[in-house]
């Protein structure tokens, strides 16, 4: 019982431990810089939005593989 | 007739002045009839049902050329490279009301190709964008907010700025562990007291103290540094300060706990160190962003400073930064455009919105040599004028810097209190101390003593005590500022207390400083005679003519323009002309000094008609006096114009105490006279004249629109010009000062109280932090009803 109970206890602290490490891993990011803004925009969650995101990540890497050649260039 | 909401905006108006478009569709402006149909046009249109009924304003036409933010001169003040080799730029946009707004801005500069990322806080409208500089030009950025009906100024990001936005996030992570792990030892606490009721086991008892040191250690050791760090601060200055207080109590706790722990026997207060810090530290993430938002407002101010100005030399127009302008530059500035510095008027006639300076809306009309005011905009045609100061001590950037001055000066109440905690820091340590001796000494438990002691500590914390100035000086400088008022220094509002004598200037401050006809002689003028009179008034600038016209047009109609010759203005007297072969004249009587200003219109030399003008007065003036007369503060008027003049506006306004044709060093010596009778003397005026006195009183108060030599000696300054300003000014700080003193009362009694109970061994280390936290709550909420009040009297 007692062994059940402190695998718990560690199971349960890492997991914690790791979700909180996480969040202060985004808030260093700047993630929670505006809460209001993050609050407000779970209301506009939607697939086109979903888009959106997928698209803008495709885009950033393409400018950045374009910027890396270009500087590789020079 | 109906009103109906704008399509775009939201804003309701009659529906006969409404742009009606296939029958459902109506705009009250063809801005907003333009921005929808982009939206439309683009497939942004979802953005309406993420608007909802939010209401916006019109769209902002920017008529302004972007190509200005592709300069060098504005690349290399504002852009900077990222590590990637992207462009960067902070703006702040203007015109944001909603989420939507934000969303609609994102999406809308995501889909440019080029762009790598848009960041728009919602709280402070600052956005932050990368672009790739070979792909898209700023300016086309720019150009593609604009017609969306939003604008974007860049500002600076200085390091106060980057240490602000890092201290938050450190804060707020602190924080975030400090709740999270207080949440989960709450949890715990709740198997940990009931097993105390149902005889739990040494074994379980052992790994829930094992299961809250592990939760409990994050909280002392990384969001409790901060409270380390002040108190190793305070001890170097030789101060026992708060933080000090804080983290003794907390490390005694915590080793104490960990002997309980090791040893098997009592009870551990893990649960107490992580609340201690915990509810402590919320009080400080408040204080943080606090200060984050008073920077901010400041930056956005900031950013309404134009960047860069066309500077004329040689012939040559040339684009500059502001920093490059020097006193004697010529510099031009476009219908629309900001004035970057101060300056003298060159052209012969121009006008400018002061708005950013003194919240008045009118237009002010200058004409040539005036002065003209940074940041204010040109809303005549294309002027130019000489700057007389540099950039960064044009009026505009003072404003700033008295506002930043503001927000960082304490009160002198501040500075007593602040004095007060560290003694009473030092005297609650000893008391902890005697505690732990004196319960020693009575029962030898050296757990419960200290245990006892540890809660003296705790519920003895001076937060509630260093919380009571400050939180109630905030309130009351942000709602002056609200209300057009721009205090220098926030241990004013402990001197407006104490004003028992007002000194106001006239001109300009009783009255408006522009004349108007009370009295017109001869009302039966054939309409020949009328309009002649009316084209003569109307071909001078001067203020006389200027009311006379006005007049005219009120009290006359169908009045027109004939063709009257020979026009001469006769400086200090008037205008001559001819009209007919009749000699025409039109200025000063050549009567004796009353107090009204005289106009006489004279054909061939005979006065046809005479009008009085005068200046008139505020219209809150009678009001002011009377606010003043209840709070017992005698009011004198001082000035320099003529006795029946000044005696004339006191008797209006039911002043008896005035003083006539006073100079500069007059109105200096009756204040010096005031003060050695040991009054404490407030002086209001605005022009050069007053400053003298401005500088000898003990609050100096001054119209925005004075000069700026008056603006910078005065303390006070009324952004607005309104004389209910001046009155609020007295009204808010008095309240103010009022809550900081029962602040500081209920502070004081709260400890007079809870001490001795802990002293006695009536509270455990948690009761006393949520107690202590509780007294400092009940200073925050007292203070909050400062403004509450002031609403409901609508001042």
């Amino acid at each position: 019982m007692s062994g059940i109970l402190w695998l718990e206890l560690i199971v349960g602290t890492l997991i914690s431990f790791s979700l909180l490490g996480l969040m202060l891993w985004a808030v260093k990011g700047g993630q929670f810089d505006d809460g209001k803004k993050q609050m407000n925009g779970l209301l506009f969650d939607s697939t086109e939005d979903l888009q959106d995101a997928i698209n803008k990540e495709n885009k950033i890497k393409e400018l950045k593989a374009k910027k890396q050649k270009n500087n590789n260039l020079d | 007739m109906s009103n109906m909401e704008c399509t775009h905006c939201n804003l309701s108006f009659p529906k006969d002045v409404m742009i009606e478009e296939d029958n459902d569709l109506y705009f009250c402006c063809k801005g907003c009839q333009g921005v929808y149909h982009l939206l439309k046009d683009d497939g942004l249109d979802s953005f309406y049902d993420k608007k909802g009924k939010e209401k916006l304003s019109a769209p902002l036409a920017v008529n302004e050329d972007a190509s200005n933010f592709d300069l060098d001169s504005f690349k290399q003040i504002y852009i900077k490279t990222t590590a990637d080799g992207f462009s960067s730029i902070d703006l702040v946009i203007e015109g944001i009301h909603c989420s939507a707004c934000i969303w609609l801005n994102e999406k809308v500069l995501n889909d440019e190709a080029g762009i790598v990322e848009v960041n728009i806080n919602f709280s402070n409208h600052k956005a932050k964008i990368v672009w790739d500089e070979d792909t898209i030009k700023l300016s086309h950025i720019i150009d593609r907010i604009r017609a969306i009906g939003y604008n974007a100024y860049p500002y600076k990001t200085g390091t106060k700025n980057e240490i602000n936005v890092n201290k938050k996030r450190d804060y707020f992570s602190k924080l975030s562990v400090a709740i999270f792990a207080s949440m989960n030892i709450m949890m715990i606490d709740v198997a940990k007291y009931t097993g105390y009721l149902t005889s739990m086991s040494d074994d379980a008892k052992f790994m829930i103290h094992v299961a809250e040191m592990i939760f409990a250690s994050p909280v002392l050791f990384y969001s409790g540094i901060i409270f380390f760090k002040g108190g190793y601060f305070g001890l170097k200055n030789k101060i026992i300060n708060m933080d000090f207080l804080i983290a003794f109590g907390a490390v005694l706790t915590y080793i104490y706990s960990w002997y309980v722990l090791v040893s098997g026997s009592g009870h551990s207060y893990f649960d107490s160190v992580a609340m201690i810090i915990t509810f402590v530290l919320v009080g400080k993430y408040l204080e943080v962003i606090g200060k984050k938002n008073a920077n901010d407002t400041i930056d956005t101010i900031k950013s309404s400073i134009p960047y860069e100005a066309t500077r004329i030399k040689d012939n040559e127009k040339e684009i500059v930064s502001v920093e490059q302008i020097e006193i004697g530059d010529t510099i031009e500035v476009k219908n629309g455009q900001k004035a970057c510095v101060d300056g003298k008027l060159i052209s012969t006639y121009a006008s400018f919105d002061q708005s950013s300076i003194s919240g008045e809306s009118i237009d002010v009309v200058k004409q040539k040599g005036d002065t003209i005011y940074s940041s204010t905009i040109n809303t005549s045609d294309v002027i130019v004028y000489e700057a007389t100061t540099t950039y960064a001590n044009s009026t505009f950037n003072s404003i700033i810097e008295l506002l930043e001055n503001s927000l960082n000066t304490k009160p002198k109440i501040q500075d007593i209190t602040n004095e007060l905690s560290k003694n009473f820091s030092l005297i609650i340590l000893l008391l902890s101390i005697a505690t732990f001796t004196g319960w020693y000494i009575y029962n030898g438990d050296f757990e419960n003593a200290l245990i006892v002691s540890i809660s003296v500590i705790v519920i003895a914390c001076p937060c509630a005590l260093a919380l009571a100035t400050p939180i109630a000086s905030l309130i009351g400088i942000s709602w002056m500022s609200k209300k057009g008022l721009l205090l220098k220094d926030a241990k004013l509002i402990e001197t407006f207390n104490d004003i028992d004598t007002i000194v106001l200037d006239k001109t300009g401050t009783i009255t408006h400083g522009v004349l108007e006809v009370v009295n017109m002689s001869n009302k039966t003028l054939t309409k020949e005679q009328l309009n002649i009179l009316y084209t003569l008034v109307d071909s001078s600038t001067h203020l006389v003519s200027v009311a006379v016209k006005k007049y005219l047009n009120k009290n006359f109609e169908n009045l027109e323009f004939i063709n009257i010759k020979d026009i001469k203005q006769i400086a200090g007297l008037g205008i001559n002309a001819s009209y007919d072969n009749k000699i025409l004249y039109g200025g000063k009587s050549q009567n004796t000094e009353n107090k009204y200003t005289n106009f006489e219109f004279k054909i061939n030399d005979i006065v046809i008609v005479r009008f009085d003008l005068q200046d008139t007065i505020k219209e809150d003036a009678t009001q002011l006096i009377e606010y003043f007369k209840s709070q017992n503060i005698e009011v004198f008027i001082c000035s320099g114009d003529n006795e029946y003049v000044v005696k004339d506006i006191s008797s209006k306004i039911n002043i008896k105490n005035f003083k006539a044709n006073m100079k500069p060093e007059d109105k200096y010596d009756f204040i010096n006279q005031l003060k050695k009778e040991n009054k404490k003397v407030a002086m209001v005026g605005d022009g050069v004249n007053d400053t003298l006195a401005l500088s000898k009183a003990d609050i100096s108060i001054s119209m925005a629109s004075g000069s700026d030599i008056s603006i910078n000696v005065s303390d006070v300054i009324i952004l607005n010009n309104s004389l209910k300003s001046l009155m609020n000014s007295f009204y808010i700080s008095k309240r103010t000062y009022k809550f900081i003193k029962q602040n500081l009362f209920i502070s004081l009694i709260y400890n007079a109280l809870t001490i001795p109970i802990a002293m006695a061994g009536y509270v455990v280390p948690l009761f006393a932090a949520l107690s202590m936290s509780l007294s400092s709550l009940l200073v925050v909420g007292n203070s909050f009803r400062i403004k509450r009040n002031l609403n409901k009297k609508d001042i």
